[in-house]
């Protein structure tokens, strides 16, 4: 019994991680999928990454606030990149994300070619993984999710593309180091795509209790089987996933005439 | 992979047979959750969080090892910063009292151990340098005994009610490894002053030991992947004087190894390096025994 407590006390804070990180990306998926940018949080995270280890090169301190504000100015900026882009040149804005993204994985490698001890400690300051959580993660990122949600269902409409990718990268590149780049990537696209053939008043819902009860279900797996945690949620949110989607082909027939 | 688990279940299912009294003991390294093992018998109860063909630098997270992290006696660790990506964290974020640093449950090998390779300056230029010398130290039998002493001290510390206890079965170890390692010595004698390459850092206590001679690593810089240029020069110095062996560890991506084989016609040997890195290697003895083998087989 005592061991059982134990436990779930173990799982409480990542299944905290994950439903913040579901409040958010839930709806930003669902927006990102409609633009056709799916890839576009993995280059913003090889950016964030990108800004880290430039700092770093310029001798700036990489501990705490130094490498937060690093690698959200380099969001910013891989943001602002990507507004431009999509304006100039809309039709292949997913190509250029996809660019984006080899260069800055591929500028890391050879910023980091003489340095691999440092660059692994850096890369690891950007790759969370959920079970490692811990309260002052959780606090950042409750804050972080409370001014997102003011923010997008407040003045949405307002926000325009500019505050839709600058919106973006602050919140990925704080969830990527909250459960790793993995899980952003599964919460993001897997609950939009799941739900897209649904009745649009009822994807954010249907969006939401997927990826919660995916979490959920994962985490659960993941401690009766002690596997990983991250690709047990990820293979879960898979499965739940088809299981929506395919429900939402009759569900969509159903309501058709009305 | 099999016998991997199989190991990691035997070590982890015969300590969990013991009843309550047992110490919880979470081991970072298949290597000294095979030496507290040794040494703690049915009083202690082993998690080891790593297998052998993982590296120990990276660890993905398992409910059961954070589970261990909270409920631990002690950790047994290699220390050096061999961990320095997680261990801290999982430590940290246990709450859990006994086993911060500094504390009796935490307890690190390095600190019994004279290091080699200890920088006289830490420069990042360098590569994958640890500031406190290699801490890849299983290699070296003479290690395993100083880690064996220490570590029957801090059990003792830890549990002074079964101080005999330990202290008889560090005495049966202690006799049992000496005969040990003067056999191997001896097995190994003919390879001393044999020119190797090494792959990265972690054979040196190794050679060390047995008189191994490194001409070259195959990684130029610790940690750093061969560039082309490095390469060039290395067949072009290895082929006017060709080594005996290449050595790589079970973990290590045999790519690069057999590309070079290949190219100057010297056989590859792949070592064990830790507990459970081969079929044979399936405690402290087996590992020694079998990296010896394979050594003098392919030296032929």
């Amino acid at each position: 019994m005592n061991e059982l407590t134990t436990d779930f006390s173990i799982l409480l804070p990542a299944l905290i991680a994950g439903c913040l990180v579901a409040i958010s990306h839930v709806p930003l998926g669902q927006q990102v999928l409609s633009r056709g940018i799916v890839f576009i949080d993995l280059a913003i995270a090889q950016v964030a990454a990108l800004g880290v280890i430039i700092a770093n090169r310029f001798e700036l301190p990489i501990e705490g606030w130094g490498a937060q504000a690093a690698a959200a100015a380099a969001a910013l900026a891989g943001a602002l990149l990507l507004t431009w882009t999509e304006r100039k040149r809309p039709e292949v804005q997913e190509a250029l994300i996809g660019i984006l993204f080899v260069l800055a994985s591929t500028a890391q490698i050879l910023l980091l070619a003489n340095d691999p001890h440092g660059g692994e400690n850096l890369k690891d300051l950007l790759a969370g993984q959920i079970l490692w959580v811990s309260n002052a993660q959780l606090i950042r990122a409750a804050v972080l999710t409370a001014v997102f949600a003011l923010v997008w269902f407040t003045w949405r409409e307002h926000i325009g593309r500019i505050g839709f990718y600058v919106l973006f990268a602050f919140v990925v590149t704080s969830s990527v180091q909250l459960v790793g780049v993995y899980l952003v990537f599964t919460t993001l696209i897997v609950p939009a795509v799941a739900t897209y053939r649904h009745a649009p008043g009822r994807q954010l819902l249907y969006g939401y209790l997927l990826a919660i009860g995916s979490y959920v279900v994962g985490l659960g797996v993941s401690l009766v089987t002690d596997l990983p945690s991250s690709p047990v949620i990820v293979w879960a949110m898979g499965v739940l996933g088809l299981i929506v989607h395919l429900t939402g082909r009759n569900g969509a027939v159903a309501r058709a005439p009305h | 992979m099999k016998f991997i688990r199989l190991t990691a279940l035997l070590l982890v299912g015969a300590a969990s047979l013991p009843a309550n009294a047992a110490l919880k003991v979470l081991a970072t390294t298949p290597d000294w959750g095979a030496l507290t093992q040794e040494l703690g018998g049915d009083k202690v109860n082993v998690y080891v969080a790593t297998t052998a063909l993982q590296d120990v630098h990276r660890v993905e997270a398992k409910p059961s090892l954070v589970a261990r992290a909270r409920s631990a006696d002690l950790v047994v660790a290699t220390g050096a910063e061999l961990e320095v990506g997680w261990l801290p964290v999982l430590i940290q974020e246990s709450g859990n009292a006994n086993i911060q640093k500094g504390a009796r449950g935490y307890f690190e090998a390095a600190s019994a151990l004279r290091l080699l390779e200890v920088p006289s300056q830490v420069d990042r230029a360098m590569g994958d340098i640890h500031p406190d010398g290699n801490p890849h130290v299983q290699l070296d039998p003479h290690n395993i005994l100083a880690v064996a002493h220490a570590l029957t001290t801090r059990l003792a510390q830890l549990d002074p009610g079964q101080a005999a206890y330990y202290a008889a079965r560090a005495k049966d170890f202690d006799t049992r490894w000496d005969a040990a390692t003067k056999t191997w010595e001896a097995k190994a004698a003919p390879l001393r002053g044999a020119q190797v390459v090494i792959m990265h850092r972690d054979q040196v206590y190794l050679c060390h030991w047995l008189g191994l001679v490194e001409v070259a690593s195959i990684e130029p810089k610790p940690g750093v992947p061969p560039t082309a240029a490095y390469l060039g020069t290395l067949v072009g110095k290895l082929t006017t004087t060709p080594p005996k062996l290449i050595l790589l560890n079970a973990y290590n991506d045999p790519k690069a190894a057999s590309w070079l084989s290949e190219r100057i016609h010297t056989p590859a040997v792949t070592l064990p390096f830790s507990v459970g890195g081969s079929p044979e290697a399936k405690d402290l003895f087996g590992l020694f025994d079998d990296t010896i083998n394979k050594l003098l087989a392919a030296f032929k």
